[in-house]
């Protein structure tokens, strides 16, 4: 068996199409050869280096030593230098900078969430047995106050107020719901801590049992989560049969049980008001607040409402200190959020940062910046109750002040990137017609009102807008703002308002001039054939489902305006880029 | 399992910490499910039992970079862990092959990135 000393790990790190880690692969090994030492060092093509657009990058374990911009010519000093002496190169070296930080995700990917020794292996369920056996509900609320951590579900609620506020009612029972009705289109956080690191989410929910006085609590999961479910479940019984749920919790005179009841897929049951109506087997929809669920929540009983990820810090504060965990994060902000970052993005995935990164940041040196290479265009965080943010946003801190002063939220977690292909007003129209499916229908200004901005979006982007409609657009939100019954519809018309904001020259585009700017609206988009370019192949012709491109081999191929679905199929088709698309 | 007192967390904890044994993890959350790792999973499965190797292969979930699923990471003795990244059935061959029986790593697919913070 081969024993070698060091390993060199290389990448070419720029676009796809110019990718030289072959080439340069090659010439390493070559070098390596005539310096015999190929025995000795093992050198490996990496998929990915974790930095991007840097030209040739190579790592050398285990040194751990990182160059960027590795020209053929410097792998004699390498070699010599790095390889033979262990001397790095400095005018070469980068250091990546650890922008992630795991407190949520601390142990996904990390155990097997299926068994619960691995997870006490991690210090799980240490935090509970500290706060079972060395503390009391009030220092329990009062180290939760000192962390600082808020509501992860999208308002950024101080999650310790809303403990004591529970705590304080008098009442015979009282519960704890966990919210897994993750319903943000793109945004997957809480799935992958229910289905990684279930017990985190249980230990976090006993937690909050305590401080509040229940005895009993919900996992409220969306029966699209089979998976989580599966886990969550296999999770409860085993917790169950280990004593950590039940009577007399590690010998202690706290009792508390779990039970999973599955939501049926309704964005609004994430709201609060609409999840205990659904659990308690009613229709899911919202109900005035206040009285707020802390206080009259589940069967008229005191409720505490946590999402997935509030839940899944609990573990680690009680475990590093409240102070400890109020280290990271901004004045008003603390700890981590995770992102679901989606969309035109290089490297779509979960990121978990602290509060007060930059967008930049998670972008471009986390995420590797846009798939396309183009130009980013916007970022869209809050899913439907959010908003955009435009590219020239990018450097502002990420907490939840700061995205509300942009017109955006933090919300739970979602971050589609957007780059100059995608068109706002589709967007904007997109998102408002999801909030237009999900409406329950109770209120009159979320249902009509947000039918009617939708109407309205429509009309601009099928090229029949006017000038006006900006203003009624702006009417509607307003009134949908103030007079909703629930959380959905007064946000419902964020995307538009936001795009409204950034992006109104592109409003106007589509409305005066009838026009896309990013070719996005297909009905406002017209297709000619360039006769220099065009070869005459026909495929263009073999594509069309409307027959709208009629002529032969011969005499060439025209595209009939009046025929045309402008379904874009013979602009896909063309292999000589001979269509215009406009 | 029997009714755990703290003493025995504690005994769990402590006990899990000292175990460093050689090992495969693979990402088993939705993501890397739908990208084809229950199939990578039995390959690798199939390939150490072929091969008579001891190494605990685990199921863990989604470290993030649900981009590159399905994700494999191993960690054997002398070698840093190592993940990675769109593994096939072919690539969790030549884990096995290359990785695990010749400490040798496999081109193409490695991803070393800071996911894990």
């Amino acid at each position: 068996m081969a024993v070698y000393t060091k390993t060199v790990l290389l990448k070419d790190t720029n676009l796809a199409q110019e990718d030289r880690t072959r080439d340069f692969y090659t010439t390493f090994l070559q070098k390596l050869g005539e310096s015999s030492l190929s025995e000795l060092v093992q050198v490996v093509r990496a998929a990915d280096v974790g930095v991007y657009n840097q030209g040739v990058v190579i790592k050398v374990m285990p040194d751990n030593v990182m160059y960027a911009h590795v020209k053929d010519s410097d792998i004699p000093r390498i070699i010599d230098a790095t390889i033979k002496e262990g001397t790095p190169l400095v005018d070469l070296q980068i250091k990546r900078a650890g922008k992630q930080l795991r407190i949520v995700l601390r142990n996904c990917g990390t155990i097997d969430p299926e068994n619960i020794r691995d997870y006490i292996g991690v210090d799980g369920y240490l935090a509970l047995k500290k706060v079972l056996l060395e503390m009391t509900p009030e220092k329990v609320i009062e180290e939760m106050k000192k962390s600082g951590l808020r509501g992860r579900g999208g308002a950024g609620f101080p999650t310790w107020m809303k403990w004591k506020f529970a705590r304080a009612v008098a009442a015979d029972e009282k519960y704890v719901i966990c919210n897994g009705d993750e319903g943000d289109p793109g945004a997957y956080m809480d799935r992958s801590v229910l289905e990684g690191d279930p017990h985190s989410v249980i230990e976090g929910m006993v937690i909050a049992g305590f401080a509040i006085g229940a005895a009993k609590g919900y996992f409220y999961i969306r029966a699209e989560y089979p998976l989580a479910v599966e886990r969550i479940q296999k999770a409860i019984e085993d917790a169950r049969s280990c004593g950590l749920l039940g009577k007399n919790i590690l010998g202690s005179h706290f009792s508390f049980d779990l039970e999973v009841r599955l939501g049926a897929g309704a964005f609004v049951c994430g709201e609060e008001t609409a999840l205990i109506a659904s659990i308690e087997g009613k229709r899911g929809t919202p109900r005035p607040r206040p009285p707020y669920p802390s206080v009259k929540g589940l069967w008229g009983k005191p409720t505490v409402i946590n999402n997935v990820e509030t839940l899944a810090n609990i573990p680690y504060i009680f475990l590093k200190g409240g102070d400890h965990f109020a280290k990271v994060g901004t004045a008003t902000s603390k700890g981590t959020k995770v992102f679901a970052v989606t969309g035109k993005v290089r490297n779509s995935g979960l990121v978990e940062v602290p509060m007060g990164i930059t967008l930049r940041e998670i972008v471009y040196d986390i995420c590797g910046g846009t798939s396309s290479g183009k130009q980013l265009k916007a970022v869209q965080t809050g899913g439907p109750s959010g908003g955009v943010i435009p590219a020239e946003y990018l450097d502002t801190p990420v907490d939840y002040d700061n995205l509300q002063k942009l017109g955006s939220i933090m919300g739970s977690g979602g971050m589609i990137i957007m780059d100059e292909d995608d068109c706002l007003v589709d967007i904007a129209k997109f998102y408002l017609g999801f909030c237009v499916e999900e409406s329950c229908g109770k209120c009159s200004p979320c249902r009509i009102g947000g039918t009617q901005m939708l109407k309205v979006l429509e009309r601009i982007t099928e090229g029949k807008g006017r000038i006006e409609d900006l203003a009624m657009l702006k009417r509607i939100a307003f009134a949908m703002q103030k007079a909703s019954l629930c959380a959905l519809g007064q946000t419902a018309a964020n995307p538009v308002l936001s795009t409204i904001r950034y992006f109104e020259a592109e409003y106007k585009e589509h409305i005066l001039n009838k026009k896309c700017p990013s070719h996005k609206c297909s009905k406002l988009a017209s297709y000619t054939i360039i006769q220099e370019k065009c070869k005459k192949c026909g495929l263009c012709q073999k594509q069309c489902p409307a027959g709208a491109i009629p002529g032969s081999r011969e005499e060439g191929y025209t595209i009939k305006q009046d025929k045309c679905v402008k379904c874009g199929q013979c602009f896909e088709a063309c292999k000589f880029k001979a269509i215009l698309k406009e | 399992m029997d009714t755990l007192t703290p003493q025995d967390l504690e005994k769990i904890n402590s006990e899990a910490k000292k175990a460093s044994s050689d090992w495969i993890k693979v990402g088993m959350s939705t993501c890397g499910i739908a990208a084809g790792a229950d199939e990578v999973l039995q390959t690798l499965k199939d390939e150490v039992k072929k091969r008579n190797v001891a190494i605990d292969i685990k199921k863990c979930g989604c470290v993030g970079m649900c981009y590159a699923e399905p994700l494999v990471e191993v960690k054997i003795d002398g070698l840093p862990p190592i993940t990675y990244g769109r593994v096939n059935k072919e690539i969790a061959m030549k884990i096995v092959e290359k990785h695990v029986c010749g400490k040798m790593l496999v081109n193409d697919s490695i991803l070393e990135v800071e996911a894990k913070g």
